[in-house]
């Protein structure tokens, strides 16, 4: 009896085995929690508190400031203070003159980013010239303010100045910093407020078709630089009064414009909100693209999967926006962000859409099997070749072989060495000048993987593999999940090439572990393929003729969940 | 965080968690085990019954567990029947779950290194399998159930075309004649269906996270009736085309079939990979789920934190996989776990399940 325990007693090594089971997970553990807490920007409850009270109370923070700052209503004092501020700028310029009453006046502007037309037809001409008849009319008025002031503040905004865009600066602070955005001040003996007029107008450039999603068939537009052209644009969509945008300034030294917009009836208003927390939150001197605010926001920041949709497309962002998603746009750059994003989202192209069902699904269908292409194509040659060419017909196998023959290393460096000189050719094709890119291609892909083949370097087998790994990652339509898939492509050539299929396999389960746990913006990631909803899987692997979509996707919990009244 | 009212389960996710957890390493085995002890092709009845009976019994389990709503029998068993035999039975029920697990990536191991890596040390198959399991069960049922829905499709589509593929050299007199050695036979393949199906007994920890804990006999039912459709299919083609004698000699038949033909043309000509495959996937949703279910038990018995206790388990596990020295005690050591499910899960639950009525415990009180 006591024998038989004994014997089933395992060996020393075997315990060991059992520690390192135990540890090595634990390390993981404590890193990625240790690693989430030092790198995840992720917008925790308690960060927004003391972001929010710079932007939203500046009553506070700022009365007392105001007294000093604010001005005198003395042309001489207030003009030299604002000087005494922003004039060793070179570009900002002071232009004195006298008003056709006599007062004393000033614009300030920015070189280059003022509205050049707008300031000399439509404010100084009428200033200087016109007004001496208009004057002596509106002498009620003026009766009732200071007497030595003929012109007020009201009065110049109602009678005299025939602009749009026209409002009063009620701080130096804030006059100066709207002179160096391109709004022109203007400065007048007597009046206490300093007025802003117009808005900047710096070079911009003109709508054009999207580089990076180029389209067949759909409008030619692309987002550009400009917030307000961008914001325009979602306008031109069409009659909509639910479509909403709301404006938050983000960056702590260089404030930009954020716009978020969204159907008010349509998106569920805890997603909403959570968008509008997490935007708060962000704490940073300077955005300058939108790929900031994405990282700024995301829920997981150790995952290998962006976690809102970057386009360039305005037809995207309202079809997105229609399904109860919300849409952030940056100034200052072309790409709108959609968020939650699912999976499925980035391999839909708006195409599959404008496209007859049929060759849609047909279409998307590719996609998807491109992408498990660009995944696993390369691990399953390395799995095969190395752990089980029993697996491949004969005759296959008997021709990889004979190509193989010279070949000195094991699979996975010769996959490696071609694999990483397709990654490095890319990128430089990337970089490279319109006119040599294509030769590059040509020099690279061509003569080296030919002369690679001829060394004896690698097999024209695994040529073929990577060719076809290499065209089916360029079938995804989105950038930035091609990066993604690129990078696990790597992780899964090295399972494979320590634990054959069975590698495979683990990591396919590994990534899948990954992607069910993984969340946007409460949404899982890879919805809607689990849980099962039958409805949101018409527009899925599968898109259905119009007909039958008729409602939005259930994972988006809209308020209003019927596409058609 | 963007709330969700549907952080429970839904009813078709308590469907797919039953069939994964029950396609275990039966797919493999099921042929040889049940054929070795009826002896006649009539397993396939034998399997019918096994499925009524298991039926009665988790039928059991979910009315039990819905005298307490939103509760685990781990947390239920202890007003049954007072907290010290409750904590006892609650304690076989968790290391009967652990033993599932172990037993289960003991035979991934075993078949992994019979046809896929013949020289990998069994410590690197069993540990990286055991960290991705754990990987997934930190984040709580809604992901295993997710990734579960993920599995079975893929399981049911691989299996059905290899199935189908077989039928090239499927022989219908192989499987006959119906009963022509009488029923008693099929009476004695009994003990080894209920051991295959066994898996129902998740649910007595799966209504507590039910969205409609009312739906879950509706859950049962058809999470059952998947893996015995497949069970049958399988069956009944493998003993089709290999014989009932060929079927007893082998250790596991449906690889045998599966590596008994070719088919030319195709891209692949033989197809125990693809059958490998998602009995791999197969293997790590029993494993995963039995592990969930054993350190939820742990967790709810001594009331801490259940994160420590799934890492505390894997050397537990790792351990008990290890211990059985060759495949005949392997398979020794599951029929006795499988049996004492019979008693633990078949017996236990209709036993508590009349007490709970007689005393008028628990929650709901249905007349008044």
């Amino acid at each position: 009896m006591w024998k038989t325990i004994v014997s089933y007693i395992p060996d020393g090594i075997v315990f060991v085995q059992a520690l390192v089971i135990l540890i090595v997970p634990i390390i993981i553990y404590f890193t990625s929690k240790w690693l989430q807490s030092a790198l995840g920007t992720r917008p925790s409850e308690d960060t927004p508190t003391e972001n929010k009270s710079e932007e939203n109370t500046p009553e506070n923070g700022k009365a007392e400031t105001e007294a000093t700052l604010s001005f005198t209503g003395k042309y001489e004092a207030d003009l030299a203070s604002i000087k005494k501020k922003i004039a060793k700028n070179c570009d900002v310029h002071f232009r004195e003159f006298t008003m056709a009453t006599g007062k004393k006046a000033a614009i300030i502007y920015v070189e280059g980013l003022y509205d050049k037309e707008l300031i000399e037809v439509q404010v100084m001409k009428s200033l200087m010239f016109d007004d001496a008849e208009e004057t002596e009319k509106p002498s009620d008025d003026t009766k009732k303010s200071s007497d030595d002031t003929k012109i007020t503040k009201t009065y110049l905004m109602n009678k005299m100045l025939p602009i749009s865009e026209i409002r009063e600066a009620l701080n130096l602070q804030e006059l100066i910093s709207d002179i160096l955005v391109g709004s022109t001040a203007m400065l007048i003996d007597g009046i206490v407020e300093v007025l802003l007029l117009g808005s900047a107008t710096g070079k911009t450039r003109s709508i054009e078709e999207p580089l990076s999603e180029g389209l067949l068939r759909g409008p030619r537009v692309g987002f550009t630089e400009i917030l307000s052209d961008n914001t325009a644009v979602l306008r031109r969509h069409g009659k909509n009064e639910s479509l909403e945008m709301i404006k938050f300034q983000v960056g702590t030294r260089a404030k930009k414009d954020l716009v978020v917009a969204y159907m008010n009836d349509i998106v569920n208003s805890e997603l909403l909100e959570e968008v509008k927390r997490r935007i708060e939150a962000i704490n940073m001197d300077y955005l300058p693209e939108s790929g900031y605010v994405e990282q700024l926001i995301e829920d997981n920041t150790l995952s290998p999967f962006q976690q809102a949709q970057n386009t360039e497309r305005p037809d995207r962002v309202i079809n997105s926006l229609l399904e109860g998603r919300v849409a952030i746009l940056l100034d200052g750059s072309p790409f709108a962000l959609i968020v939650p994003v699912t999976f499925s989202m980035l391999l839909q192209s708006p195409e599959d859409y404008y496209e007859r069902w049929i060759p849609g699904t047909l279409l998307r269908m590719l996609r998807f099997l491109a992408t498990f292409f660009a995944l696993f194509a390369p691990a399953l040659y390395i799995s095969f070749i190395s752990y089980h060419p029993g697996l491949i017909p004969t005759k296959l196998v008997m021709s990889i072989i004979d190509a193989r023959q010279g070949v000195p290393f094991p699979s996975l460096i010769e996959a490696l060495i071609m694999e990483t000189s397709i990654e490095i050719l890319r990128e430089a094709g990337v970089r490279l000048p319109k006119p040599i890119g294509p030769a590059m291609g040509i020099v690279g892909g061509l003569i080296i993987g030919d002369a690679a083949v001829n060394a004896g370097l690698v097999s024209p087998f695994l040529v073929i593999v990577v060719a076809v790994t290499a065209i089916s990652s360029f079938a995804i339509p989105s950038y930035s999940a091609g990066i993604t898939l690129r990078l696990l492509r790597f992780l899964a050539m090295f399972s494979a090439a320590v634990l054959g299929a069975y590698g495979t396999i683990l990591f396919f389960l590994l990534l899948f572990s990954h992607l069910v746990k993984l969340k946007s913006f409460g949404v899982p990631y890879i919805s809607p393929a689990v849980p099962y909803r039958l409805d949101d899987w018409k527009d899925f692997i599968f898109r259905l003729p119009f007909k039958v979509m008729k409602r939005r996707p259930l994972m988006m919990k809209t308020k209003d969940s019927d596409r058609k009244k | 965080m963007f709330t969700r009212t549907d952080d429970k389960i839904t009813t078709a996710q308590t469907v797919v968690i039953i069939s994964c957890y029950m396609l275990g390493s039966g797919v493999l085995t099921l042929p040889r085990t049940l054929t070795e002890r009826v002896k006649t092709a009539d397993g396939w009845i034998s399997l019918i019954l096994g499925w009524l009976i298991i039926m009665l019994a988790g039928i059991c389990i979910v009315k039990l567990c819905q005298q307490f709503p939103g509760k685990t029998i781990y947390q239920f068993v202890q007003e049954i029947v007072g907290s010290w035999i409750g904590s006892c039975l609650s304690m076989l029920m968790i290391l009967y779950f652990v033993a599932i697990s172990a037993f289960q990536i003991r035979v991934m191991a075993e078949v992994t290194m019979l046809y896929l890596l013949e020289s990998t040390p069994i410590w690197a198959i069993v540990m990286s399998f055991m960290w991705i399991g754990l990987y997934l069960i930190t984040s709580g049922i809604n992901s295993i159930a997710r990734l579960f829905e993920i599995i079975l499709p893929i399981t049911i589509i691989v299996l059905l075309i290899c199935m189908f593929l077989s039928s090239k050299i499927f022989d219908i007199n192989n499987v006959r004649p119906v009963l022509g050695e009488g029923l008693f036979p099929v009476i004695r393949g009994l003990k080894t269906t209920i051991l295959v199906f066994l898996g129902y007994e998740i649910m007595i920890i799966l209504p507590a996270f039910m969205q409609h804990p009312q739906k879950g006999v509706k859950a049962l039912i058809i999470g059952t009736s998947i893996p015995l459709v497949l069970y049958l299919i399988t069956f009944i083609m493998v003993v089709g085309a290999l014989s009932v004698d060929g079927v007893v000699r082998s250790t596991w038949p449906t690889l045998d079939l599966m590596r008994s033909f070719e088919i030319t043309g195709l891209l692949f000509e033989r197809f125990e990979f693809f059958l490998l495959v998602i009995w791999i996937m197969q293997i790590f949703s029993t494993f995963t789920i039995t592990f969930y279910a054993g350190s939820l038990g742990l967790a709810q018995l001594f009331q801490k934190n259940i994160q420590p206790i799934m890492y505390g388990l894997i050397p537990i596990i790792y351990i008990v996989a290890l211990l059985p020295k060759n495949m005949n005690e392997l398979f020794d050591f599951g029929d006795f776990v499988s049996s004492v499910s019979i008693y633990l899960f078949g017996l236990l639950p209709v036993l508590l399940l009349l007490i709970t009525k007689i005393f008028k415990k628990g929650a709901v009180k249905e007349d008044g």
